[in-house]
């Protein structure tokens, strides 16, 4: 991987975190939806740097769609009932697991090979999706259709607006 | 300046440890629900770099697959969650 390439991937994976942060320390729907699209643009970036441009488009896609789902005005605000100490082991726990992957990242010898696919790979990933693995993408694709079907349902029904000062 | 397998790595678990900070941290239901998408993208980021440095000549793209296939779950998760949150009222 040459330098351009590096470059373009810590650049991508610092979008992709500053998107994360923004997401979990903005208020408003509208700013969640933005920082969203931007761990998306981030994403696309880091996959687009590791030769699978395919992918990265359907990320581009996939995420600005969740981002504009995430930014619309009118869905329910529905709060926890935990605790703010649970809230905090959770974090904690975050914490945790991040030093856990980083120790095995840190810790793991990887065999390296040579990178002989393109830089888009669609024909090789379509390959995989419709021909190899046709079956699980069947049932991963009747998953979302039902998803999609059982959430656009339970949108229809309109629930009475809660009071709240200024939480959102 | 390059970028290996540890470091793509590194990333995966920054974006997976952030993803899982947003879902504990953040009060509403419908704001943790972000942090799916975050989690999501570390998982894809791991199965990526996988499949771009440890292939073996000739092995499939699993990992750009299994990545393809995680951006669509988090926009049906996305989707569910606020489906099921609601639609509210107007004034």
């Amino acid at each position: 991987m040459d330098s351009l390439h590096a470059i373009g991937f810590y650049v991508s994976a610092a979008l992709a975190g500053l998107g994360g942060i923004l997401l979990a320390f903005l208020h408003g729907h509208v700013r969640r939806g933005a920082a969203l699209a931007l761990t998306g643009l981030g994403l696309a970036g880091i996959y687009l740097s590791l030769s699978a441009g395919f992918a990265a488009i359907v990320v581009l896609i996939c995420y600005a769609a969740a981002a504009a789902v995430l930014a619309r005005p009118d869905y329910r605000t529905v709060e926890q009932v935990t605790g703010g100490l649970w809230r905090q082991v959770g974090a904690v726990g975050a914490a945790l697991l991040l030093a856990v992957l980083a120790y095995a990242a840190f810790r793991g010898t990887f065999a390296h090979a040579t990178f002989y696919g393109g830089a888009f790979g669609s024909v090789s990933v379509a390959r995989l999706l419709f021909a190899h693995d046709a079956l699980a993408t069947e049932a991963v694709g009747g998953l979302v259709l039902l998803t999609l079907v059982g959430a656009a349902a339970a949108w229809r029904r309109e629930r009475p607006r809660e009071e709240r000062e200024g939480r959102r | 300046m390059s970028v290996t397998l540890v470091g793509v790595l590194f990333v995966a678990a920054g974006l997976t440890a952030l993803g899982a900070f947003i879902a504990a941290w953040k009060r509403e239901l419908t704001a943790a629900l972000g942090g799916l998408p975050v989690m999501f993208a570390g998982a894809g980021t791991a199965f990526a770099g996988v499949a771009r440095f440890s292939a073996a000549s000739g092995a499939l793209l699993i990992g750009q697959e299994m990545a393809v296939l995680l951006a669509i779950a988090a926009l049906a998760a996305v989707g569910l969650g606020v489906g099921l949150a609601g639609r509210e009222s107007p004034r």
